[in-house]
C-alpha cells in the first residue's frame, strides 16, 4: 500500500511581476517516499515555502505536474495538511473548536467528534487547556493546537513552513520532541520547511538545500542516524554536513 | 482548605473594590470635562453678556426640560424618535450586512452593484428626504426610508472591506482542513470579518440618530427633531437647549451599548 506518496516532477512556478513573470522556481523534481521526513532549507526567496505551497495546493505549478499517490494535486485538500508559522488558528474558536473545525467533514457524531479532538489536544499536551482561545495561548501552546488540528484528521502528507520559527530556543527543542513523537506514531509523510541548519539535522531523514534565484535544489543529503538526535553524539556525522550547509547558505563566508 | 477559600474570597472582593475604583476613575475624566463647560456657560449667562432668549442658561434649559416631561410631550418625542432610529437602524443594518456579504463574496453581485452604490455614499441623508416624501408621505415610512438607506450604505460599505481584509492565512488554512465553501463562508469568513462589520455597524447607529434628526425637521408632527423645528418658531432656545442634549445624551448611550455588545460578541478582537 503506497500512501503518502509525493512526487514533484519537473514542475516551474512563476508569479506576475511588472515586467513579465518572474520564476520563483527552475525545474524541480523531488520525490517524497511515503512516511519519510524531509526538510527544505534555503535562504530567504529561495523558494522553498513556493514549492511547499504547491504541494499544499496553493499555488499551481506552471509547468510540470505535483502527484500524490498516483493523483494530481489540483488544490487543497484532505491528503495533505498545513502547519504554518504564525499558526493561523481561529481567534474565534477555542483550542477545541479549532480542532473540531478540522475535524468536521469526517462526519463524525456530536459525541465522537469531540472525544476525538479532546485526545488530539491530549495528545499534544493541552487537554487542560481545551476551553481556552488561542490568544490567552502561548506562541508555543498554540502551534502545538495547530498540529493537533491537523494531525487529527489523518492526512497522508504534512507540510510544515518554518512552524517553530517564531518559537523561542528551549520551547523549540520541546516541540521537537513532540513532532517526532506525533510523526512517528502517525507516519505520514513530512515535508518539514526551515531557515535552520541544526533543526533540519536534527528532525530529518533528509535534507535538501535550495539556493535561490531561480530557486531550485541544488543538494539532497540522506540521514539515516537513530533519534533522538543530538549534534554533539553524532558528530562524526552530522558535523560535515552542517559546515558543508552552512558553506552552501552562506558563500561568501567560507570562500575567503 | 476553607484557608484557599477565605483568601479567594478575599482577593474577590477585593478586585471587586479595584473595579470599582478604576470604573468611578472612567467617569472622573468625563465629569470634569461636562463641569467645566458648565461652569463656563453658568459665567457666560450670568454675566448677562447674552440675551437669555438667544443663549440661555443652564437653569432655563432645565426648566424646559422638566416642562417638556411634565406635559407629556417629551416622553411621547422620544419613544416615537427612537421606535423610527430603532426600525430604520434595523432594516438598514440587516441589508447593509447582507449586502456587503454578497458583494465581498460573489464576483457577480460585486460587479453588478459596487460602483452604484459607491456613487450613491457621497449623497446626504438630508438631500433625500424631499424625495423620500414624495414617495412615502409625511407618515412613519419616509422617516424609516431615510434612516435605513444611510445606514444601509455604511454598514455595507465596511462590511463589503471587512471582507477584502480577511487574512489569506485564515482562508489557506480553512481549504487545507477541508471546509466546504458553505463551512468556510460562515465559521470562517464572516467572523473575520465581524470586527469590520461591528465597527461599520457602530458609525450605523450614530448615522441612525444624524438622519433621524434630518428626517423630522420637515415633514414631521412628532418627534425631537421635529419639536426642534417647533421651538424654532416660538423661538424657544431653552426647549432647543434641552432637545440637544437629549439627543447628545442619547446617542452616546446607545453608542456604549452597542460598543459593549461588539465587544462581547467579537471578543477576540484586542484593542
Amino acid at each position: 500500500m503506497t500512501e503518502g506518496h509525493v512526487r514533484v516532477d519537473n514542475i516551474t512556478i512563476e508569479f506576475k511581476g511588472k515586467q513579465g513573470p518572474i520564476t520563483a522556481l527552475a525545474p524541480t523534481t523531488l520525490h517524497l517516499a511515503p512516511g519519510s521526513f524531509t526538510a527544505l532549507i534555503g535562504p530567504s526567496g529561495c523558494g522553498k515555502s513556493t514549492l511547499m505551497n504547491a504541494i499544499a495546493g496553493f499555488v499551481r505549478p506552471a509547468s510540470g505536474a505535483i502527484t500524490l499517490d498516483g493523483r494530481e494535486i489540483t488544490g487543497p485538500g484532505k491528503d495533505v495538511g498545513v502547519i504554518f508559522q504564525q499558526y493561523a488558528l481561529f481567534p474565534w474558536f477555542t483550542a477545541l473548536g479549532n480542532v473540531k473545525f478540522g475535524l468536521k467533514r469526517l462526519g463524525l457524531p456530536k459525541a465522537e467528534l469531540h472525544d476525538r479532538a479532546m485526545a488530539a489536544l491530549e495528545e499534544v499536551g493541552l487537554a487542560q487547556h481545551a476551553r481556552k482561545f488561542p490568544q490567552e495561548l502561548s506562541g508555543g501552546m498554540k502551534q502545538r493546537v495547530a498540529i493537533a488540528r491537523t494531525f487529527a484528521f489523518g492526512p497522508k502528507v504534512m507540510m510544515m513552513d518554518e512552524p517553530f520559527g517564531a518559537l523561542d530556543a528551549q520551547t523549540r527543542v520541546v516541540m521537537h520532541d513532540l513532532l517526532i513523537d506525533i510523526w512517528q506514531k502517525r507516519r505520514a509523510t513530512v515535508l518539514f520547511v526551515t531557515h535552520d541548519v541544526d533543526e533540519a539535522l536534527l528532525l530529518a531523514d533528509r535534507v535538501c538545500v535550495m539556493s535561490q534565484s531561480p530557486g531550485r535544489i541544488i543538494r539532497d543529503y540522506a540521514l539515516d542516524l537513530p533519534r533522538p538526535r543530538s549534534l554533539r553524539a553524532q558528530a562524526e556525522t552530522l558535523l560535515p554536513i552542517r559546515e558543508e550547509i552552512i558553506s552552501l547558505l552562506h558563500p561568501s563566508h567560507s570562500s575567503h | 482548605m476553607s484557608d484557599a477559600r477565605q483568601t479567594d474570597r478575599a482577593a474577590r472582593g477585593a478586585s471587586g473594590l479595584a473595579a470599582g475604583l478604576t470604573g468611578a476613575a472612567h467617569l472622573a475624566k468625563p465629569l470634569l470635562s461636562f463641569g467645566f463647560i458648565l461652569a463656563i456657560w453658568v459665567a457666560v449667562t450670568a454675566a448677562g453678556l447674552v440675551p437669555e432668549q438667544i443663549f440661555p442658561a443652564p437653569l432655563s434649559v432645565w426648566q424646559a426640560a422638566v416642562e417638556m416631561a411634565a406635559n407629556g410631550t417629551l416622553g411621547n418625542d422620544l419613544a416615537v424618535s427612537l421606535r423610527r432610529a430603532a426600525t430604520g437602524f434595523a432594516i438598514g443594518t440587516t441589508l447593509g450586512v447582507t449586502l456587503g456579504l454578497l458583494t465581498g463574496r460573489v464576483a457577480l453581485v460585486r460587479t453588478l452593484l459596487n460602483p452604484f452604490l459607491t456613487l450613491l455614499r457621497p449623497i446626504p441623508a438630508i438631500a433625500l428626504v424631499p424625495v423620500a416624501i414624495v414617495w412615502f408621505g409625511i407618515g412613519e415610512g419616509s422617516k424609516y426610508f431615510v434612516i435605513s438607506y444611510t445606514v444601509f450604505l455604511t454598514v455595507w460599505f465596511n462590511t463589503h472591506h471587512g471582507m477584502q481584509y480577511i487574512p489569506d492565512i485564515y482562508l489557506r488554512a480553512s481549504r487545507s482542513l477541508g471546509a466546504s465553501r458553505m463551512r468556510e463562508f460562515v465559521q470562517v469568513v464572516i467572523p473575520a470579518a465581524a470586527p469590520h462589520i461591528f465597527a461599520g455597524i457602530r458609525l450605523g447607529v450614530a448615522l441612525a440618530f444624524l438622519s433621524l434628526v434630518a428626517a423630522e425637521l420637515s415633514g414631521a408632527s412628532s418627534g425631537l427633531g421635529y419639536r426642534l423645528q417647533e421651538a424654532r418658531q416660538y423661538i424657544r432656545t431653552d426647549r432647543m437647549f434641552a432637545l440637544l442634549i437629549i439627543l447628545g445624551v442619547l446617542g452616546a448611550v446607545v453608542d456604549l451599548i452597542v460598543h459593549w455588545i461588539g465587544k462581547k460578541l467579537v471578543h477576540w478582537q484586542q484593542g
